[in-house]
This record gives C-alpha cells, sequence and structure tokens, in this order.
C-alpha cells in the first residue's frame, strides 16, 4: 500500500470540530468521564481543566502542580479525579475543581503516574521505584516494596482486581483479590509504554530498544516484535481485545491477536502520517482507530477494513492527546501549544 | 527549533562540583537552568529548578556499552519539555564514580532527546590534591577525565606549581581535546564552562602547534640567568650514545618550562639536528636541535657561548639526572632558575590516551564514512570520544562531527571562507594505535 498521502485520498473527509479552546500550554494528558460530559485536562503550565464536552464551556481552571502537570484520572463514578505532575505530591480532587487532599509520593521524586482503577475505588501513583495505591478518600492503603528502576507506567486490569506496573527490568502485577499472588515478568529493557488488554490477558509494552513486548499472561509466555524504526511511545488495544495498534515511525503498525496471531504473521501497517505517530486510541464501540502525530495531523482508520485513513483533522502543533468520547460520539485532542479540540464523530 | 544545550558535570566526590553547581547557579547569568541532580546531591537554590534523580543506567541490545543511556534523563527531560517557561540550558551532574559514556551517549540514542537538545559539553572536575589516589587504578576516574571536554584542576592551592604542571601533563596525555582551566573553589569563569559548544577545535590547533600532539619531544626544560661569557655543558656516562638539545634566549620575565616557551621550543625541535662533538659548540638561539655525541666513556664538555645576557631555556631530551648534566661557568656548576619535567612521548603509561592527526588535502566524504564506521564498529568500546573538523570534497563549508563510542554526529559547519581548509580529527580512548589510525585517515584523502 503506497502513494497514500494526505490531501488526496477516496472518501477521506475532513473531521467537524464541534469545539475548539486554547488550554493556556502543553496538553499533558485528558480524560473524558464515563458519561461523556465533560473532560479533565492536564496542562505543562500546571493547570488542570475541566470542560464541558458539549459546548467546550471552562468548568474550571486550577493550579495543580507548580512544574508542570503529568497525569489526570478521573474516578469511574466521575466524581472526582486525581493528577500528578512535577512535584513530589499527586492530589485528589473533586469533579467540580475542588482540592480533597494531597497524596504524597513518599519522597522527593516527582509522581509521574496516576491511574484510578476502573472498578474498586482505588487509585495507584507511581513516585521513584514505588508505587502507592490509595482509597477513594485519598488514605494510603498499600506501598510496594522499591522496584528495580523507576515506574515508568501504571495500569489497571480493566475490572480493577490487579495492577501493573513496568519498569527498566520488567512487570510487576499486583493483585487486589485475596489469596492472589504478586507476579513478575522480567525483561531486560526499558518498558516506556504499558497497554493491558480490556479482556485482561495480555499485557503489551513499548521498549527503549524500538520493540514492543508481550507476555500472555495465563502462560507467563512472552512474545516480542522487533524492526520498529523509533521507540513505540504509543500502544491501544481495541474493545475486543484483539488488534493492537503501535506506534513507531509515521507508520501505525497493527498486530492482529485473532486466531494464533500475531506471531508469525505480518501486520497491517498504516501509512499516511508524515511525522511520528505520538498518540493512538480504539474507540470503545467500534473497532474506529485515532492516531496523532507529531506532524500535527489527527487521523481516523477502521484497520479491519482497510488501510487507508478514513477521516483527518489538523491540530496546530505535536499532537499530545486523544481520548475518545465514550459512546463514540466525538474526538478529544490536544497539541503541544495548548490547542483542544472536541470533533464530532458520527 | 534551537535545541537546548545540556552541560555534564563529571568529577569525584570531594572534586567541587557542588561547589561549582551553587557557583552557575548563584551568578547573574541571566538563563533559566533546570539542574538534574543525583541521588546524593545537596544543592538547595531557590533561583533554579533542581530535580532529583537516581541515576538509572539502561542497558539495550543485549548489553552492548555503546547503547547504555541514563532512563532517568530521557524521563526527565522528556517531562521538563513539556513547559511552555522551557529552560535555556539544563545542568546534569552525575556522582562521583559515575562512568560519563551513558549521559552523553543518551543525547545520541534517544529519538526524542536528539531532536530537543544537544550535548554541549562534558566538564570533569579534578581535585588536584587528590586525584592520583584514583588515576592509576580507578577506570571512572579515567574515563571521567578521557570524556571531558573541558577539565577543572580545583583545589590548586593545595598542591604546588611543580607538581600541577605535572597533573596538566597528565591529564592532556590522556585528553589532548580538553581545555584545561585551573580554579581554587571552583572558580572558573562561567561561560567557559557553559558555552562549550563554541569550542572550536581548529582555532585550538592553530594557537596550540602541540595541541594534536602534547607528547612533548623533550623531557626536561630549564630557565638559566648568564651574562656575556662562555659557559660549559657537562656531561656523564649516561643511557644513551647521543642526546638532543634545544637552547633559546627567553624574554626576561619568561620561563622556559611554561607552556608557550615549550611549544616553541618545538618548532625548533622539529627541525634537522645538528652533531655536536664533545669540546664543539653549542649555539644559544640556533634554528634547529643540536645532538650531543656522547658514545665516549667519561665526562665530555661542550661549549656554550652567550654573546649577550640575558635569560636562557635549555631543552633536553632525557632528564638530566640521567646523565649528570651541569651548566658550569669556569668549572663553577649554575644552577637553573626554574626547571620543569615533560611527559615524554615514548613512556606514557596511561592506557588513556588521544590521538589527534591533522590532513591538509580533500576528505572523500564516502570513504571517510565507511572508514569510521568500520573502525567505530571494531573498536567502537576503546574509543571514548572523536571530534573532527574536515574538509570534506565539493562542499564549501566546514562539515564538524563529535561521536561517544560507537555512535557520532556530523554535520555541515560555516563556510571555510579565507580559512585554510585542512582536516583534524582527535580519538580519545584506550589502546589507540596512533600509526593505524593516521594511516586510515590517510586513506580517505579524495
Amino acid at each position: 500500500m503506497l502513494g497514500v498521502t494526505i490531501g488526496a485520498p477516496r472518501g477521506k473527509t475532513e473531521l467537524v470540530p464541534r469545539w475548539k479552546c486554547d488550554a493556556g500550554d502543553y496538553v499533558a494528558a485528558a480524560e473524558i468521564s464515563k458519561d461523556g460530559r465533560f473532560c479533565i485536562v492536564g496542562v505543562g503550565d500546571g493547570r488542570v481543566l475541566g470542560i464541558d464536552l458539549a459546548t467546550g464551556r471552562e468548568l474550571f481552571r486550577q493550579l495543580a502542580h507548580e512544574g508542570g502537570v503529568l497525569g489526570v484520572s478521573l474516578s469511574p463514578d466521575g466524581t472526582q479525579f486525581a493528577t500528578c505532575g512535577q512535584e513530589p505530591n499527586a492530589k485528589l480532587w473533586r469533579a467540580t475543581g475542588e482540592l480533597v487532599r494531597e497524596l504524597p509520593g513518599g519522597g522527593a521524586q516527582w509522581v509521574e503516574q496516576v491511574a484510578w482503577a476502573p472498578a474498586g475505588g482505588r487509585i495507584a501513583t507511581g513516585a521513584g521505584r514505588k508505587v502507592r495505591v490509595w482509597n477513594a478518600e485519598g488514605e494510603l492503603i498499600v506501598e510496594t516494596e522499591p522496584l528495580s528502576s523507576t515506574v515508568s507506567n501504571l495500569a489497571w486490569r480493566a475490572d480493577g482486581t490487579a495492577l501493573a506496573a513496568t519498569c527498566y527490568g520488567g512487570v510487576h502485577i499486583w493483585p487486589f483479590v485475596p489469596g492472589a499472588k504478586t507476579r513478575r515478568f522480567e525483561w531486560k529493557g526499558s518498558l516506556i509504554s504499558l497497554a493491558w488488554s480490556p479482556d485482561a490477558k495480555v499485557i503489551a509494552c513499548g521498549s527503549q530498544d524500538s520493540s514492543v513486548h508481550f507476555w500472555r499472561l495465563a502462560s507467563g509466555q512472552d512474545s516480542q516484535m522487533t524492526g520498529y524504526p523509533f521507540k513505540p511511545k504509543a500502544l491501544a488495544w481495541d474493545s475486543e481485545s484483539k488488534l493492537l495498534a503501535t506506534s513507531g515511525d509515521a507508520t501505525v503498525t497493527v498486530w492482529d491477536f485473532r486466531g494464533k496471531g500475531p506471531e508469525g504473521t505480518r501486520p497491517l501497517q498504516l501509512k499516511s502520517h508524515k511525522g511520528v505517530c505520538t498518540r493512538l486510541a480504539f474507540s470503545p464501540k467500534k473497532g474506529v482507530l485515532a492516531s496523532g502525530s507529531q506532524d500535527t495531523s489527527v487521523l481516523l482508520w477502521e484497520p479491519r477494513r482497510g488501510t487507508q485513513p478514513i477521516r483527518y483533522a489538523f491540530l496546530e502543533d505535536e499532537v499530545t492527546a486523544l481520548c475518545w468520547h465514550p459512546e463514540h460520539r466525538g474526538l478529544l485532542g490536544g497539541d503541544a501549544s495548548g490547542n483542544l479540540c472536541f470533533w464530532e464523530v458520527s | 527549533m534551537k535545541k537546548i544545550p545540556v552541560t555534564v558535570l563529571t568529577g569525584f566526590l570531594g572534586s567541587g562540583k557542588t561547589t561549582l553547581l551553587n557557583r552557575i547557579l548563584t551568578e547573574n547569568h541571566g538563563k533559566r537552568i533546570a539542574v538534574i541532580e543525583n541521588e546524593f546531591g545537596e544543592i538547595g537554590i531557590d533561583q533554579a529548578l533542581v530535580i532529583n534523580a537516581d541515576e538509572e543506567v539502561f542497558e539495550m541490545n543485549n548489553g552492548c556499552i555503546c547503547c547504555t543511556v541514563r532512563g532517568d534523563l530521557i524521563r526527565i527531560l522528556g517531562n521538563l519539555m513539556k513547559r511552555r517557561d522551557k529552560f535555556d540550558h539544563i545542568l546534569v551532574e552525575t556522582t562521583g564514580m559515575a562512568d560519563p559514556g551513558p549521559v552523553a551517549q543518551t543525547f545520541f540514542v534517544d529519538d526524542d532527546l536528539r531532536d530537543l537538545f544537544s550535548l554541549d559539553g562534558i566538564v570533569t572536575l579534578v581535585d588536584a590534591k587528590h586525584v592520583h589516589l584514583h588515576l592509576e587504578d580507578s577506570s571512572e576516574c579515567k574515563e571521567q577525565i578521557a570524556f571531558a571536554d573541558v577539565l577543572v584542576l580545583n583545589k590548586t592551592d593545595l598542591v604546588s606549581e611543580h607538581e600541577l604542571e605535572q597533573l596538566e601533563r597528565r591529564v592532556t596525555s590522556m585528553n589532548s581535546m580538553a581545555k584545561v582551566l585551573r580554579a581554587q573553589n571552583a572558580n572558573v569563569p562561567i561561560p567557559a564552562v557553559l558555552d562549550v559548544g563554541g569550542f572550536d577545535l581548529g582555532r585550538a590547533v592553530a594557537t596550540k602547534p602541540t595541541f594534536l600532539e602534547p607528547e612533548y619531544p623533550f623531557e626536561w626544560a630549564g630557565t638559566f640567568e648568564v651574562e656575556e661569557s662562555v659557559y660549559e655543558v657537562a656531561l656523564e656516562d649516561g643511557p644513551d650514545p647521543s642526546m638532543d638539545l634545544v637552547v633559546k634566549y627567553l624574554e626576561s620575565d619568561e620561563q622556559a618550562e611554561t607552556r608557550a616557551a615549550a611549544e616553541r621550543a618545538v618548532r625548533t625541535w622539529s627541525e634537522p639536528v645538528l652533531t655536536v662533538a664533545p669540546a664543539g659548540r653549542i649555539e644559544i638561539g640556533a634554528s634547529r636541535p643540536v645532538r650531543l655525541q656522547l658514545d665516549a666513556a667519561g665526562s665530555k664538555r661542550f661549549e656554550l657561548r652567550a654573546p649577550r645576557g640575558g635569560r636562557i631555556g635549555l631543552y633536553t631530551q632525557h632528564l638530566p639526572s640521567e646523565f649528570g648534566l651541569q651548566v658550569l661557568r669556569g668549572g663553577i656548576a649554575v644552577r637553573p632558575s626554574g626547571e620543569n619535567e615533560f611527559a615524554a612521548g615514548h613512556t606514557h603509561d596511561d592506557q588513556v590516551t588521544s590521538v589527534g592527526i591533522h590532513l591538509e588535502g580533500e576528505i572523500d566524504g564516502e570513504r571517510l564514512n565507511k572508514w569510521v564506521s568500520q573502525l567505530l564498529r571494531d573498536k567502537g568500546t576503546d574509543i571514548f570520544r572523536m571530534k573532527g573538523i574536515l574538509n570534506i570534497k565539493g562542499s564549501p563549508s566546514r562539515f564538524v562531527f563529535q561521536g561517544v563510542h560507537m555512535l557520532f554526529d556530523g554535520r555541515e559547519d560555516r563556510p571555510w571562507g579565507a580559512e585554510p581548509r585542512a582536516s583534524d580529527l582527535v580519538f580519545i580512548g584506550r589502546k589507540l594505535d596512533r600509526e593505524a589510525l593516521t594511516e586510515g585517515f590517510k586513506r580517505c584523502l579524495a
């Protein structure tokens, strides 16, 4: 599939923005509430914003982390959210923008990771080599032993019963059900991205050495996909846990886990971005994949149907955030200059 | 977008890294600096952003040392770039025992950092008083010196001038590329450590003829005050059948053993020698070195006639003590007013050395690329650093490049203009074969 270029695709149409706004600085993190009514956006200037998704109206703007926000995560019921940034405390907020309490990281290091469990009322934070888990009131319930190096990613099992963390050296999994054992998958490499399949069967990681490594949890068996020209910073599973989209350079590589795959199969190569792909997000409802690039472009694909993009849009700087409306009604995108846009998708 | 310069500060514990950092941060230079400090760091200054980091050295690709990077830097610097209020300069302080390789390599290897940052320079602080405790047996210490763009010999108030010059020679023989600064309390000019990127190899070569060959051809220099008279140079039996020397008049305030004077002597040294038999005459200020014939047994005397009074510098191929060499006037020994020993070319015991090669003529870019690629594949582990300014055939501009282990990065620089076109290449590393490197580089001539 050669020669697919922006501007001359068949049947490809531009996405229509419902609203645009200026977040003020680098959009470092964004999440849409489960009811699709609002989004929380963490910004490089240290502020956290609440925005009404229907209108783009700003609900609040609070200084959260002086040095810059690095992560935001909403509670499943949408009443609270947690933030982390370039300082040694994470913070717990009401969805309306009032600070509830601080969640200390336990050292001088920044809290770089925050993840609210999809169920069970737990919040995980990663600072330095330790992971801490808090309840919804912001009370510390677990602090792990130090990992072999700094925590690089956190991800909850889809049902909230286990937490995975990556670092240089492997993946740790802590269960939150009685009697279950902690698991550890060793891998001598720096794992820079993490995606746990929605069916909880596979953990996939992008590695600094330009490969994607994955483990099948049932057997503990691992496999590696090499040959990426750049480190795969973005990973995304489709809602059926069958397709794993991975970034590398400008090409989006999609591995198919159906049947005996992806071992021994050739991946789909989605080529149209002109710059390195920075963000990937599968729609929770349809098999639609959104990809964002350093070249400011945002593209929608249907990898099961073809390797040409179906819709496109542009931001004004490197795409740094992409998230889907939970009912597939729209796509939120943010860029490195603070531009936020919510596009209609119907 | 302009890349943000990064300065790496290395040096053993107690060498003065923290003192220098504090000076940089408190001095009013108008730069917004972010400091990434190792876990033992002790800076606490409000006006600067200081980030504590565990040094996390990540190996990749089955442990190849050239792909070893600092994972913490990749993470932290990536996050720092998410602020609109970006920084003008980044300082990275390493722990005392750190190998500077992974820090430097990080800026070549990582896709993101390579685009956003440039390694401005590696500044290594050396505790002039205590470094000799580590220099012999610590590979980290040697590597920190070998990797440096700037070497700050700190705490000079604790050692004598003689010790300092010995140390300077020693470190220069390991790394001829670095700019050497002397300091007490790390009191070096800030621009000399923060704007090293402006370091111009070509200019350094032009102003310092021995830059590319720091090993002096003589082992000793002495300064003597003379009157208009006839002196004698007397020698006893020694280990060699001959010895070369150069005698020059100096300025009245100049010492023979200073670097500038020594480098003038080097120029004379490179001329064809004039052999002189015992009882023969040595001319002060001759444009050629003399070779004293010493194969006869017993004392040998040579006439040293001073046509005018003044200060002279005597440079000898071997140490005077090896031959019982003396300068006599009327049979009485005249003591030098100053003297110094130099590291001789054939007696360096350091595994870590530098090799500089100067070539006139145009370089064939393709041949060079092949040669460097092959060389780094074979010897990349032993080649710590490499810097070059190249005269590439068909290009109006200077081509500058630098490398760390197997990684290198080159770009077109400013046009040559009226500057004489020539190529200079410096390697610093372990077990370097000067002849093979020179031969290889010569084969790249167009």
